[in-house]
Formats: structure tokens, sequence, C-alpha cells
């Protein structure tokens, strides 16, 4: 846009044209809370509080709260190993992440999940997924159902660049296609499968590249930049609700932690995790709101803060809370009559 | 090459076998098809066939041995093939001393057609000494009967053969070690084989491993035993310990019944095996009674615990025309008890009554019910010129399978309702057998000695719950018109068994009826007999 | 021996059967969908869902293309979020592919969620040997899905099980497999009209006997029937259990037949090996059942091969009447 006509253009960035300033304040407050979670949970972890192991998403906020912008609580998302950011997107409540974590009785899965399968059904929220690829043809599932119960939602499916050499990604995007069904997928490319670099492992130098072999329109975008990711959802959301059919979105974006925790970090060098570390999203995001007046710093802090304070006490709540008794260890494997 | 006679699997779960006997010694001629020798496994007694014709050599398993199946025991040489070098059998050679000096003493070919000898006694003991040239046991031929010499000193040891048996040219009978060499084992190969025989083949199943000793393990006795969880449960209800209790499934496996049967017997009882003979045996002949008429008479041969009254009801619904001779088999009827080994002395003394029986008679019609229609068949197997024809009720002797157990249970009741739960066994159906024919059959049976003496013969007839003894080869010998008739209900000897009797025979299968159809369905038995009868007059 | 056989009903072929139960339920639940490949136009592999396009049209009668994994997964997603599809492999050796959707996520969504999810999904399973299809289209792999937590497994032997059995599937709150036997598909029997439910689970005693129980399922619970009347010409009594149900299996019936012969004797077209049979033979060993055993428990499954394309080697693979039959006797002659 030129900017002859003084004070008609809106140069600012999507996000800010977009959503009202209290959603942008709440954007940022979760992404703050994403964080904190995430630190909260390795600190237990580290603690030895935490069984089994646990993949963080530190450094990917932008990616999941950005996509999870456009969707209501009807609308549905899948998620991955790596979901922790997409369940507190979607509005999730911490303590009942935090007594999941912990095995205990109160949280989400009754403590039978664990970090790679918490779910909120009823908020949309279908669940993290354990098998790379899982959530793939879930997805697509989600919104056939759509189709053909005539309901209005749209079925995010978050997914990482390893999953895309997967058979189910395949056969997913090829029968969302084919089927046109109202299913975005959003690929979070941090480079890495679990140690093998996308550049070692895909053969196209783009997973957005992939979206032609399957009729779709298929964008990259830088990941860490809100309004970016925003911005091309917004487009695949609405394509999608107008019955036109799927589309892929792949957000550059970069991990800072290992894999899990058992990760060495042997394949990727701290100079090129320190650099991507510099280009933290949460301060970029902040930096803009506070450039286009959305809050002031103080506010950024007390958003911080109250994000802090919920973590803790979500812990708090998880350490409090009861076990599940080992009498039920069958229990919810069917349904109760 | 030479054709190799191997040990033949007989039975499906036979892994080794026992050679008996050899019909014919190294060197001899021999054809294809005919007997070349016996062996018997833990079921039955079988000759087995030579498989080519040509001479025989190489025997390399003797009386007594026990070899694997698919062993080669023998070789067949053909047209123009050499036979290996051998040192000549017989006395004239001195047969070449063994590595360790042992020197085996054969039974010698002594006259110029002999194939077999029969060792009638022994001059020395094992371990005595004994010197070369001295009278060392007599053999007997058909010709003749000879003194033996040793040939060689030393002490006689291993000694294999006992006086009156019957034994092949050439069998080893003892060996003579040497003064001043210790004790070997018996060698394995016999001096002078060039043609080395090939490994046996290994058997189809593979070697049943050694049993486990039991070093670890339960202490407890009981749980040592073979028994089925039903039976150690009925065991334990009835408060009776697995060591009374014979055992008949397969190993001498206590099964359910067997418990059952064992609690039936009216007082606990060390088995029958180490009880003492409660019983004595008896003098005198057996008994026989006779029905006049007209015709060649018809010999009527009952089952086990029956007795010569059984066959009323058959005898009724032939009519009155036919001359019936019934013997009562030992221990049974108005027949003198005998203590019997097993069943070739029994039919021993079936062929004595018979000769009795039928004693200025040309011949005669035989009809056998179970164990009588195996003894029918012994019977007609030696005296096939006195036999017209063979009919057979469910007879005993065509295959291992037996309910022992309902026949033990018969013998050992003391008590018409504790009879009657295994009379009910014989017919098609529990009902066949009213309280009334339960009580009456009791009256016949009140004599204690009489049970005892019938429940050892049971333990000797039917050891373990099987048949050992295998008529199939005598019946394949008939000659003479042969009908069986079976039960399709029989609970005793299951039907199918006639299926395996090889043959020219007819088989009439009753539908409805169990073991004793004479009893069952008299009409329907005579009717087939009749025309059976009439078949075989008609022959002659 | 079918109860309801004197009722004058009218006969079906088993997949006529099937075919009526879809019918039946798309007719009053619009949320029952069929998925599988060539299921539409083409009707199916087996014919089983012939026409049924023409009533429910193309979005309820979804042809799929070639992606087992993809298309079971979709089904599991659908059957989260409101339908409840049906899904048809077109051959059970396919399922291989689908392994991953089938078992780490249908089987195991409710429990991993805590008891907030339900996959109401159904899939179908052409099964067996028989056809000369050869190795990879003739398995019998159900044991392989009774040993996951989480579905349930099905193996109706009739017309009228395999329409009530479907019913019941659908009215399942959570994932079924359905095992059809391909010889079966067109052996004919009584089906009650309207809607019923085979209940899930329970075994069937089709012949009553007291001197050995066989337990059998699908083709093999007919071949025992055959086996049994030939048994009983001697007077061996054989009581014949269609199993029915091999997630769950219907303990109690089994074992009450146990414990009246004493004598027992599985008989199924999976490999013999780490089969159904080791399942049962095993929950009688460890049940009170042990005690009324007067014999071993025998199993007859299929050789330990792949299955063989040349048809004498095809039958002689799996049990058949007579080779039901001479084991039933030898175990009742205690040859065993």
């Amino acid at each position: 846009m030129s900017g002859g006509d003084a004070g008609q253009a809106d140069n600012r960035p999507f996000a800010i044209r977009t959503y009202a300033p209290d959603r942008l304040r709440e954007a940022l407050k979760r992404m703050y809370l994403i964080r904190r979670f995430e630190e909260g949970a390795e600190d237990s972890y580290m603690r030895g509080l935490i069984h089994g192991t646990m993949h963080l998403s530190i450094g990917q906020e932008a990616s999941a709260m950005a996509t999870c912008m456009e969707l209501t609580d009807d609308d549905k998302i899948t998620s991955t190993h790596r979901g922790h950011g997409h369940c507190i997107a979607k509005g999730a409540d911490v303590g009942r992440m935090f007594a999941e974590f912990y095995g205990r009785e109160t949280g989400y899965c009754h403590g039978r999940g664990g970090s790679m399968h918490i779910a909120d059904v009823r908020t949309g929220n279908l669940g993290a997924n354990g098998i790379v690829g899982g959530g793939l043809p879930i997805a697509v599932g989600a919104a056939l159902s759509a189709k053909r119960l005539g309901r209005a939602y749209v079925t995010i499916c978050f997914f990482g660049d390893g999953a895309n050499n997967e058979g189910a990604f395949h056969e997913a995007l090829n029968m969302a296609a084919v089927w046109k069904l109202p299913v975005v997928f959003v690929c979070e490319n941090n480079q890495y499968g679990m140690s093998t670099s996308i550049v070692r492992s895909t053969a196209v130098p783009r997973i957005s590249d992939r979206a032609a072999a399957y009729a779709m329109p298929g964008v990259t975008v830088d990941g860490n930049d809100f309004s970016a990711v925003a911005e091309a959802v917004h487009a695949a959301v609405a394509r999608a609700r107008a019955g036109e059919g799927p589309s892929l979105v792949e957000n550059l974006t970069y991990r800072w932690r290992g894999h899990s925790k058992s990760d060495r970090n042997r394949y990727r060098t701290k100079d090129e995790i320190d650099d991507w570390m510099r280009r933290d999203p949460i301060a970029r995001f902040q930096a803009e709101l506070i450039a286009h007046g959305i809050l002031d710093a103080a506010a950024a802090e007390a958003l911080a803060a109250e994000a802090a304070a919920e973590v803790e006490a979500g812990i708090a709540f998880a350490k409090s809370s009861p076990a599940p008794s080992v009498a039920e260890v069958t229990r919810y494997v069917y349904a109760e009559p | 090459m030479p054709v190799e006679v191997i040990l033949p699997k007989v039975d499906m779960d036979m892994t080794t076998g026992t050679i008996a006997h050899w019909h014919v010694a190294e060197g001899d001629s021999v054809q294809k098809g005919a007997a070349l020798f016996d062996i018997e496994t833990d079921k039955a007694a079988m000759e087995v066939e030579a498989p080519a014709s040509g001479r025989l050599a190489g025997i390399a398993a003797q009386p007594g041995d026990r070899v694997a199946v698919g062993t080669v025991v023998a070789l067949i040489y053909g047209e123009g093939e050499s036979l290996p070098d051998r040192a000549p059998a017989g006395p004239a050679a001195a047969p070449a001393p063994q590595p360790d000096g042992a020197v085996e003493v054969i039974l010698p070919k002594v006259d110029m057609d002999m194939t077999h000898g029969t060792l009638a006694a022994w001059h020395v003991a094992e371990g005595e000494t004994v010197t070369k040239g001295a009278p060392l046991f007599d053999i007997e031929t058909e010709k003749a009967a000879m003194e033996i010499e040793a040939p060689a000193s030393g002490t006689l040891r291993q000694v294999a053969a006992r006086p009156g048996d019957r034994l092949a040219v050439g069998s080893v009978v003892a060996w003579i070690q040497p003064a001043g060499a210790a004790a070997a084992p018996r060698p394995q190969d016999t001096a002078g084989l060039s043609a080395p025989l090939r490994q046996p083949r290994p058997a189809a199943t593979p070697a049943t491993p050694a049993p486990v000793q039991a070093a670890e393990g339960p202490a407890d006795p009981e749980a040592r035993r073979r028994a089925t969880p039903a039976a150690r449960a009925a065991a334990r209800a009835a408060g009776i310990a697995l060591a009374a209790v014979g055992g008949s499934g397969p190993n001498g496996r206590i099964q359910r019944d067997d418990v059952i049967a064992t609690a039936l017997r009216p007082q606990e009882a060390p088995r029958p095996a180490d009880r003492p003979a409660t019983w004595t045996a008896q003098a005198g002949r057996l008994h026989v009674s006779d029905r006049n008429g007209t015709g060649v008479p018809l010999v009527l041969l009952h089952g086990f615990a029956a007795d010569s009254q059984s066959w009323a009801p058959l005898e009724k619904a032939l009519g009155g025309q036919l001359r019936l001779i019934r013997i009562d088999l030992p221990g049974h009827g108005r027949s003198p008890r005998r203590k019997l080994g097993g069943f070739a002395e029994l039919a021993r003394a079936m062929v004595e009554a018979f000769d009795d029986a039928r004693a200025g008679l040309d011949r005669v019609d035989l009809l056998g019910h179970s164990l009588g229609g195996a003894l029918a068949l012994a019977i007609a197997d030696v005296r096939p010129r006195h036999v017209r024809s063979v009919a057979l009720i469910a007879p005993a002797g065509f295959g291992p399978e037996i309910d022992a157990v309902a026949l033990g249970g018969i013998t050992r009741a003391t008590r018409a309702d504790s009879l009657a739960p295994w009379l009910r066994r014989l017919t098609a159906v529990p009902e066949g057998i009213s309280d009334d024919y339960a009580r009456a059959a009791m009256r016949l049976r009140t004599d204690p000695d009489l049970r005892a003496c019938q429940a050892d013969m049971a333990e000797v007839l039917f050891p373990d719950g099987v048949q050992p003894f295998d008529l199939r080869p005598a019946f394949s010998r008939l000659t003479c018109p042969t009908s069986v008739i079976w039960g399709r209900q029989d609970h005793i000897l299951p039907w199918r068994q006639a299926l395996s009797a090889p043959g020219d025979f007819a088989l009439h299968l009753l539908s409805g009826a169990g073991h004793v159809p004479q009893i069952e369905c008299p009409e329907r038995v005579a009717r087939i007999l009749s025309r059976h009868l009439a078949a075989a007059a008609q022959e002659n | 021996m079918n109860s309801l056989a004197d009722a004058g009903l009218r006969v079906l072929s088993y997949s006529e059967a099937i075919r009526e139960a879809m019918a039946l339920a798309m007719e009053a639940d619009p949320t029952v969908i069929l998925m599988g490949e060539d299921i539409g136009v083409y009707g199916g592999a087996f014919q089983v869902t012939l026409d049924l396009i023409d009533r429910f049209g193309p979005d309820r009668v979804m042809d799929t293309p070639i992606s087992e994994l993809g298309g079971a997964g979709v089904a599991v997603g659908a059957a989260l979020t409101g339908l409840k599809p049906v899904y048809e492999f077109q051959f059970s050796d396919f399922a291989m592919l689908a392994m991953e959707q089938i078992v780490n996520q249908a089987a195991k969504l409710r429990y991993m969620l805590g008891g907030e999810a339900s996959v109401p999904v159904v899939f179908r399973l052409p099964s067996g040997s028989g056809t000369g299809a050869a190795a990879q289209h003739s398995q019998s792999i159900e044991a392989w899905f009774g040993h996951v937590p989480g579905l349930k497994v099905l193996q109706p032997a009739t017309p009228e099980d395999a329409k009530g059995m479907l019913l019941a599937a659908l009215a399942d709150p959570d994932p079924v497999m359905i095992f059809e036997h391909k010889l079966l598909y067109k052996t004919k029997g009584p089906v009650p009209e309207g809607h019923y439910v085979t209940p899930i689970g329970r075994a069937s005693v089709r012949r009553p006997g007291s001197d050995l129980s066989i337990v059998a399922g699908s083709i093999m619970m007919h071949r025992a029937l055959d086996a049994a009347d030939r048994l009983a010409a001697d007077g061996i009594r054989a009581e014949v259990i269609d199993l029915r149900s091999i997630r769950p299996i219907d303990h109690e019936t089994i074992l009450a037949s146990v414990r009246k012969t004493g004598r027992l004797m599985v008989v199924y077209e999976g490999v013999k090996a780490f089969g159904v049979g080791a399942e049962i033979s095993a929950l009688v060993a460890e049940s009170d059942a042990f005690d009324y055993l007067d014999a071993p428990i025998l199993r007859l499954g299929a050789a330990d091969a792949p299955v063989p394309y040349n048809p004498d080697l095809e039958r002689a693979s799996v049990p058949q009447v007579d080779t039901i039959e001479a084991a039933a006797r030898r175990l009742v002659r205690r040859e065993v």
C-alpha cells in the first residue's frame, strides 16, 4: 500500500487491525501463560515431581496463540505431543493441566493420559497425540462430521515438520481435499523432527510446497510473528467456513529446548539456539502491542505476573490433588453404563 | 545296493520296539513278503515282512534288543550283489575274539535246513567257569536234540536265552569271558561284518527325553502321580489316596472314572497287584454244556464277566433246531478258577477245552462275544481245519481301546446297586438294564472267589486299561466265512475297531445296540447269524 | 441350533442380513455413515453394501481412496465428534495398514482422556481363507485385536447374529470390530425382521452335550456342528459353543460347559500359536473349572504358515470337519 492518502491507509500489523485490544491483551497474557507453564513444568520435572517425559514448546508461543485467535469454543483443534501451548491457547485451565502432569485424579484425563494426551473435548480440544501424524486423519474426521451434521465449526490440525513425512499426512490431506472439508492444517515447522533436520528428511524445501500436491492453498510464514500467523490462519479459516475446503499454513518457528527431556541437543549448535532465542516471539509481540498503544510496559509486566501467579496456583493445586485409586486401573477403558 | 530292513513304526506313537524273534538266519534266502522277524511294542506283537527278495545279511539286532524306529536291523542283498565277508556261523568255526577277549556263544545250526532251535537246558549257570569243549547247553530242533559244547574257556556271562526259548540260528545266547578279563558290556557288533550299516534313520518323532529324576519337586507322592484335575478333585472328595487307584488313561494317568471305580469298591483295599491272592486256583477241565440239535454244532464262547447262561435270549431267538456247545471261560460260570499270566495262556486253555468239546466231531461253527470273540479267533487260528465259520459279536483284540474300568467295576461289585451302573455301560442306553436284571446278574456273582479271580483276570488281560493282545493277524488268516456284528453304541469296545480289521468279512452294524446286542436285540442278531450259518453251510 | 428357527422366519443370506442392519440403522439415525473402498456403486468387494448408495446417497455411503490408515483415522475423528461411521476394510488383512488408528487411537482415546471422549466407530472386516486368495488376503487376525483393551471384537457365525451384532455395535459407545468370514457371506439362515440386538459378550450353546465341549467361532462353529453330528452316531455327545465374541469372552458359558463335560476343545481359524484358543485354554486352566478337567485341553487352529495358495494345502491348513471329528474322538478315547 502506498502512503499517499494521509491517515486512510492502515499499515498496522494484521492482528492490531483485526482484533479488539482486550483480545490482544488476553493473547499476550496467554502467551506468557504458555511460557510460564512450560517453565513451571520443566522445573517440576527437574525436581523429580513429574513422571515420564515432556515435550516443551518454549519459543513457539506465537504460532499457538495466533492460530487460535480465530477460534471459538465450537471450533476444534487436534494437537501434537508438543501441545501444551495449543491447549492453553484454546483456553485450557493450567491447574487441571498440571494436575494431569502430576498424574492426579483432578487432571484433565484423571491422571491416565499424561503430558502427551491433554484434551478438553467440551471446549473443542480433541487432544494432544503421542503418535506423530496421529491427529491428522482424526482432524479430517472431525471436519467430516461438521460437514455431514451441517455444523459451522472449523477444525485446526496442528502438526510438526516431522509429521509431514508420515503416510497419514498424505492420506489425510488428500481426503480433506477430495471431500472439500473444513479443516486447516497448521504445520509448526521448528526445523527438526527429533534430531533430524528437515533439510535431511524432507524432499521439498518448504512443507507448504506439498499443499499443491493435494490441490489446496499452502503458505509459509514467520511462525514467530504473531500477525503473520494470524493473517494466514484467518484466510484459511475463512475459506473453510465458506465451504471452499482445506488449506495448509506453515509456521516457521523454533523450539528452545530439546525434543524431550532426554534430548542432549547434540544435533544443533548453541549459536543456532541462541540466535533464535534472541528472536523471542513474546518479546516481539509485546513490543508491537506497546508500539501501537494497546498496552504499556507496566501493564505488560502485570500480565506476565498474573500469568506467573496462575501457574504457581496451578502447581499448588496439582500437588494437593489426590492420586487415582489403584483399584480403578481399568476404569474408563470402556464406557460406563 | 542292498535293501535296508528297518524296524518299522507300527503304532501311532511308537518310538522304539523290541526284536522278539528272527524267522530267518544270516545268509538265508528270503522272499519279498515272507515273515522276516517279529517285533514287540508296548501295544502289540507283530510280524514284519521282508521288503525284498534276496539273501539276508548283516543282522544288527538280536532278539531282546530294543531299537529305535527306523534303525536298520539287516540288509537284503540282491542277485549278483556280494554278501559281506563274514566268519561262518556254526560250531565248526571259532568265533573271533572281541577286543576284550569275550567270546560269543551262539545257537548253532545243527541240521541242514534248520532255521530255528530251542535252547532246552543249560549245563552251566551265569557266573560259573566253563571249559572249552565241555557241554554248555542242550538244543532241540524238529529233528533231534543235541548237546552243544563251550567254544572257549572262561566265565559264562550275559546269558540271553532261557530254557524253552525258540531262537533263530546264529542268535547269541551268552558270552564267555576269558579268565582274567573284567566283565565287559555286551559288544554292539558281531565280528566279521565288513559291510558297514548306515546310521539308523532318525525316528519320525523326536526321541522322548529321559524322564526327569524327581530330585526336586514336591516330596508328596500324591502330587507325582499322573492324574487329571477331575480325578484329583474326586479323590479329595472321596478321601481316597491316588496311590490306591489304578489309572486307565494314557501313561497310566488316573481319570475321574478310575477314582469313582475305586470309590465304589465296598472296602478300602490295596491295589489288586499288591493284594495277596485271596482265591486259590482249582483243578479240572473247563465246563462245557450242550444243547442237542441237528447239523453242524455252534460253539458259543461268552465274554468277560459273563457266562454261558448269558446266551439264553439268543438261543431262544435262534430256535430249537441248532445244536449248541457252550464253554465257560476259566473263572467264569461253572469252570474252575485258574491263575493266568495273560491272553496267550487263556487261549491255550480254551483250545484245550475246544478240543475236548468237539471230540469226535469234524467241524463246528464258532460264535464268540467280546473276549470270547478274541478267543474264537485264537482257536480258529490253530484249528482251522475244524472250524467251518466264525461269527464274532463285538470282539476283543481289534485295537487297544476298551472300557476296562467298566469291566473292573463289574468284577468288584458286591451288590446289585453297585453292579448296575457298570452293567448299564454294556447297553446302548442305560435303560437297557433294569434293576431286576442287575439283581439277577448279581445273584450269579455272589462267590467272592469268583469275583476276585475275575478281577485278577481283568488286571492281567487288560493291563492299564488297554487290550494288549491283537487278534487282527489271526483274523487276517481266516479263510472260512466270517461275520462280525457290532453295536454302534458300544461303549466298551468302539465299533470302529472293526474297520481296522484286515481280510474279507461281513460287518453288521446295529444302530441302537451297545456291547451286548445278543441280549439287547437277540432277534436281530439271530437273523444275521442264521443267514451267516446258512451261507457257511452252502459253501461246504 | 437356532431357537427362532421354527418361528417361520424368513431366510436371508449373511450379507443380506448385514445390509439390512445397515439400512435400518441409517434410516433411524442420520449420524450413521458408511465408509470404505468401493462400497458405493460397486457395492463392496463382497457386495455387502449393494444398492445402499441408491437409498442413502454418496454422502452417507462414502467411497474412500485407498488409504486405510487415513480412512480409519477419519472414521475415528468423525466418531469422536458426533458421527457413527461404519468403516469397511476390504479385506481384514488391510487393517494392518490402519493399526495405528485402531490400536493407538480408537482403542485408547477414551482411557487416555480420562473418560471424556467416546469413539463409537464400527470396523467391519471380511476375513478368513478358502477362496484361494492366498497369504495376504486370507488371514484371520481377530486374536490380535482381542489383545487390545478398549476394543470390542465380534465374530458372527449366522445371518441372524451378523445383523444383530452390527446393530449392537452401532449402539455401543466404544469401538467395535466385526470379523465376517468370507465363506459365510452366501450362507443363509433365519433372520428376524426389524431392529434387535445380539448382546455383545455372550456365547451361545448351539448344541448341548455331555461328553466334551467344543468352543468355536465363525465358520468353525458350523464345522464343529457337522463333526458333532458324526460323533453323535457313535454315542459321543459333543456340546458346541458358538464363541461369538472374542473381546469380551463369555467366560461363564465356557466354564459352565467345562464343568459339565470335563473335556474341552477350542477350534479357530487363526494361526494356532498365540491365538484365541490359547486365551480360552488359559482362562479355563486358571478357573475353578480346572478341577473338572478330565483330559488336557486341545486347540485346533491354523497351521504355522502363511495361508497357502494351492487349494489342497489351503484346505489342509485350517481345521476341517474331519480333523475336528478326529480330535474329538482322541479326546474322548483318552488318547491324549
